[in-house]
């Protein structure tokens, strides 16, 4: 079994991979994330980056977690009804940076870790919503 | 005792602003913090604000020296979601503009390099060369620094006369291998400043997921040209270097080595370039609701695009970049542990960073 194949079992779903927009995409759940960053190690997967989508209303956020298997790009999304999911920092050292700054830009908590300001300089609010604050602003100016 | 020395934002060696505060011991750092965001523009929400053809401009102005590689990861996105593909001459323009874009980055860096090594002429000889390669680069594109080039569904300029740009690329490659080449990889200067040096061991380079020249001088031999080609390079002959030792004089070596790569992948290209279409000539694209990936080797390493489309609208739902220095600039803090301090510039460069591209 190829190192890709082992993934789905691994994570306990019976779901294909898909392959979408130049990505291997796989579905999981949002409670599934720490699993999925211990398999991604243990398959010497490269931790690439996550994108965050704010959903309209009330829905919440859409986090896309990316990792490179010998070229293939491997793509887990997650949906958040919430504002938290677990970090996978302590597991994944390449994750740091990328969940400060989405905590910073979206106020979504990486639940397990602690954050220092990274994009934001001293004296602005870490952990707001900046699209809500932007938002909010242009409103007032007109 | 230990104190703490800041270095930046306003940065002794390199031109933009990021802060380091090291605790030092002596001239021994004994550990760093790294402070970004002293760029940060907002450019992936405001990206959200401009339509198809907008877009590509904004996104050219993330980073100055590797313009064409984002407006050509960003447009293989788009080229996902509208569901067209470039002409075969269009992948051979944009692999020979994101080579010489390669050769100018790392010549740029190769000066800047040799002037932190105290090698000042060396900087003078490299500037001279790059100039002539930005000649290059504005003689195919008309210009100097944001080319303007890539379009959906291709580039917006052909190369009409690639038997002179020949010409002009072998000068180059003929006055790199005299000149650059030798003294970086011989000089006694170039291996007291950068030998042992900085050193960032393959299983810290694996645990930090960094990427490019950084990750290949750590001995670990990715490259999206070759582990996922894109445009033209599976069609090209090239080799990937690699060096074990993880220092300074291995990056130094790998991006020397890699501008001769450049140099053998533009012959290639030049030679091989297909007749026919440059674009495919359409002005309106029917987007489809949904999110595509792309992935580019810049001369720093991959950058990837996430681009989010909703069908009928005029601008992108969302825009994500991940830059290659966004992933390499954390492993400073280990490449400067138990350094001298007087190494720690010559350190940050050598990762050859950007932080405009970093912040965004």
């Amino acid at each position: 079994m190829s190192p890709l194949d082992s993934i789905p079992e691994k994570l306990g779903t019976t779901d294909p991979w898909v392959d979408k927009g130049g990505v291997h995409w796989l579905a999981l759940d949002a409670a599934k994330v720490r699993e999925l960053a211990k398999a991604m190690n243990e398959i010497h997967a490269r931790f690439i980056t996550i994108t965050a989508y704010q959903l309209p209303k009330e829905e919440g956020f859409r986090l896309e977690y990316h990792w490179d298997l010998d070229g293939r790009l491997l793509g887990f999304s997650f949906q958040i009804t919430g504002k938290s999911i677990e970090s996978i920092f302590d597991l994944t050292e390449a994750a740091d940076w990328i969940e400060r700054e989405i905590h910073e830009e979206y106020s979504l908590d990486f639940v397990g870790r602690e954050y220092e300001p990274l994009l934001l300089r001293q004296g602005e609010t870490s952990g707001v919503n900046l699209r809500d604050v932007v938002a909010a602003s242009s409103k007032e100016k007109i | 005792m230990s104190y703490k020395i800041p270095m930046g934002p306003y940065h002794p060696g390199l031109e933009e602003p990021y802060k380091l505060d090291m605790i030092c011991e002596g001239e021994t750092v004994l550990d760093a913090k790294l402070h970004i965001g002293f760029n940060f523009r907002g450019i992936e929400h405001l990206a959200e604000t401009r339509n198809h053809i907008q877009v590509i401009a904004l996104m050219e102005r993330v980073c100055g020296i590797c313009s064409f590689i984002h407006t050509l990861t960003l447009c293989r996105a788009m080229e996902g979601v509208a569901g067209v593909t470039a002409p075969p001459r269009a992948q051979y323009i944009r692999v020979i503009m994101a080579e010489l874009e390669r050769l100018h980055s790392h010549v740029l860096w190769a000066g800047i390099a040799a002037k932190l090594m105290g090698f000042k002429t060396m900087f003078m000889a490299c500037f001279e060369i790059r100039e002539k390669i930005m000649d290059i680069l504005a003689a195919i594109s008309g210009n100097r620094v944001n080319y303007s080039m890539n379009r959906i569904g291709g580039v917006n300029r052909d190369i009409t006369d690639p038997a002179s740009i020949l010409k002009m690329v072998e000068a180059l490659e003929g006055e790199m291998a005299r000149t650059v080449i030798p003294i970086f990889t011989t000089s006694r200067t170039a291996r007291s400043r950068c030998a042992g040096i900085g050193v960032l061991t393959k299983e810290q380079a694996v645990s930090l997921g960094v990427v490019g020249p950084v990750a290949r001088a750590s001995g670990l031999p990715q490259d999206l040209r070759k582990d996922a080609p894109y445009a033209a390079y599976a069609e090209l002959d090239f080799d990937v270097p690699v060096q074990p030792d993880g220092d300074v004089r291995a990056r130094l070596l790998v991006r020397a080595l890699e501008i001769m790569e450049s140099c053998k992948i533009l012959r290639q290209a030049l030679a091989k370039l297909p007749p026919g279409e440059f674009n495919t000539g359409e002005e309106k694209f029917n987007f489809i609701t949904g999110t595509s990936t792309a992935r580019v080797e810049a001369p720093r390493g991959e950058v990837m695009y996430s681009v989010s489309w909703k069908e009928g609208s005029r601008n992108p739902a969302r825009v994500h970049v991940r830059t290659p220095t966004y992933v390499v600039m954390p492993a400073i803090r280990w490449m400067v542990k138990g350094a001298r301090l007087a190494d720690t510039p010559l350190i940050q460069a050598s990762i050859d960073p950007c932080y405009s591209c970093t912040d965004r």
